[in-house]
């Protein structure tokens, strides 16, 4: 399994990086209004009531690039090989270097199930 | 707390020319300021996992229909989503901040002939491009603009 | 002139089952490193006690030991930055040989594998004729700018003392990662002009010790004495390693 995850490496490190920078740049904003000021009453339910959200989601440029679709869909997917990454590293970092290559198979395969249902959420929209 | 290192950490390539004693990590392996930091940096994936996974259940509620959106909005007034969602600025936050200031020198000094701008340059140009998105997205998913 | 108590770890693999603490009273000089502390020990305390050194002026790379849990070389780290207590142990991460000193082998074996000399395909000769015939005559075999110079000159300047290898989490547990000092003068040769050996180092970087293993704690360049950065240069192989990857499987065997 070390041999496999060896092979794959740089693909997942670029993941990785894109879910660190593109993922922290998207979710800030997200985090702010969907998980904390709306729910906190400090923006109207209305910004994101069903029709409005619905909208935002498949609102597209020039009515050909679904711009909607396409940061939501970076937005569910990146932090996932972030997340998937730095809890791999943390775990060798506590001595589970023995066990990184079955540790690493479960948390990128959770990543891309994951990937795979968001993205199927997103062009389902 | 000492603990040992991996029992083969920096073994010798030619082994048992003599007796060792196995190596140990750094005394302050988790309790020096900067290792810390960079072993919260790491802890923050499991905050990134989390927030991932929840906000695909919400697209997938959209696409259900206007019930069940309604239904995840209101969850999210639940005390234990607002902390999460706290825990999860602060991380963003903190990865932001660690992250700009390590991203400049892991750069390549050329690709080709193209020289990517100085450190100091990448690192507000950072900024000012984390700053911009998160403010549109604010405006825009608050109903400011739109 | 103030006494200070200098913890050292001894192992003797004669006689001990495993390290073990000793105390020295010592009258530390206001000007004194902590090398001149051990020095003072082994000549007039306890002539048994066991640590390398050479040069005393940051240059050999030879005294590096844990000051009070972190990686220091001794003759470039002033006593009295510490307090009364001064706890030094052999480097971290390494197979302890006897008391401060630790077993080189292993390092001594990733440094040779990330093959750190000038690959060439093919060996280029002086051409005197050509070089006379020039506008500009080219002044030696191989011609190297400022510019071309300043990619990598950083990443050369490493003592080999090792310090970055007792400070990297990765190197604790991970036995086969490459370690930052290998990987920055591997990055250094696939940075210079004059080399052709980028493919074969990169195959290095993405196998059994890969790069890809470091999780930037950054640790390797906090500690460095000299300024290299390893973990600059470490990442900007993560860099080199993807391009060269992501190169292979466009072209397959570099378009030959």
């Amino acid at each position: 399994m070390r041999a496999f995850l060896l092979k794959i490496e740089p693909l997942i490190w670029l993941m990785f990086g894109q879910g660190i920078l593109i993922g922290t740049m998207l979710l800030t904003g997200w985090i702010l209004v969907v998980g904390l000021l709306i729910p906190l009453g400090m923006v109207d339910a209305s910004a994101l009531s069903y029709d409005r959200a619905y909208a935002l989601a498949t609102a597209s440029l020039f009515g050909v690039i679904p711009v909607g679709k396409l940061v939501l869909a970076a937005l569910l997917v990146l932090p996932l090989w972030k997340g998937a990454h730095h809890v791999r590293s943390l775990h060798v970092d506590f001595g589970g270097a023995e066990r990184d290559g079955i540790v690493g198979m479960l948390l990128y395969g959770v990543a891309l199930v994951g990937s795979i249902v968001g993205i199927l959420a997103v062009v389902g929209l | 707390m000492s603990r040992p290192a991996h029992p083969h950490a920096m073994a010798p390539h030619t082994p048992g020319r003599t007796r060792t004693a196995p190596p140990q990590m750094p005394s302050t392996w988790w309790s020096a300021p900067r290792i810390r930091n960079y072993l919260l940096f790491d802890a923050t994936g499991i905050v990134y996992y989390l927030i991932s996974f929840l906000a695909i259940g919400m697209v997938q509620a959209l696409a259900r229909g206007p019930e069940s959106w309604e239904a995840v909005m209101t969850r999210l007034r639940h005390p234990a989503y607002i902390a999460f969602h706290v825990l999860c600025l602060v991380s963003v936050v903190f990865v932001a901040v660690r992250f700009f200031s390590l991203f400049p020198k892991a750069q390549p000094k050329a690709i080709g002939p193209i020289k990517p701008p100085p450190g100091p340059v990448i690192h507000a140009m950072l900024y000012v491009v984390w700053l911009g998105i998160t403010a549109i997205m604010t405006a825009i998913l608050a109903g400011v603009i739109f | 002139m103030a006494d200070k108590t200098i913890v050292i770890t001894r192992f003797d693999p004669d006689k001990d089952q495993a390290p073990r603490k000793q105390e020295y009273k010592v009258p530390c000089e206001p000007d004194w490193k902590v090398l001149d502390a051990i020095n003072f020990i082994k000549d007039e305390l306890d002539g048994s006690v066991a640590h390398r050194w050479s040069c005393r002026m940051a240059v050999c790379g030879s005294c590096g030991m844990m000051v009070n849990g972190e990686p220091k070389l001794t003759c470039k780290t002033s006593i009295n930055d510490y307090g009364d207590r001064v706890d030094i142990e052999p480097l971290a991460n390494f197979p302890i040989v006897r008391d401060l000193v630790v077993d080189l082998d292993g390092f001594m074996h990733k440094f040779q594998s990330v093959k750190p000399w000038i690959i060439r395909a093919k060996e280029k000769a002086a051409d005197p004729i050509a070089a006379r015939a020039a506008l500009h005559p080219v002044k030696g075999t191989y011609s190297q700018s400022a510019d071309q110079l300043a990619t990598f000159k950083q990443f050369s300047m490493c003592i080999n003392c090792m310090l970055c290898y007792a400070a990297c989490p990765v190197v604790a547990n991970e036995p086969e990662f490459l370690g930052p000092a290998a990987i920055a003068l591997g990055h250094r040769y696939n940075m210079d002009s004059r080399d052709e050996g980028q493919g074969e180092r990169n195959e290095i970087f993405r196998g059994e010790g890969t790069v890809f293993s470091c999780s930037y704690a950054n640790e390797c360049s906090e500690v460095c004495p000299k300024n290299v950065d390893p973990a600059a240069a470490v990442n900007q192989a993560k860099f080199g390693a993807v391009i060269d990857w992501a190169k292979n499987l466009v072209l397959p065997r570099g378009g030959a």
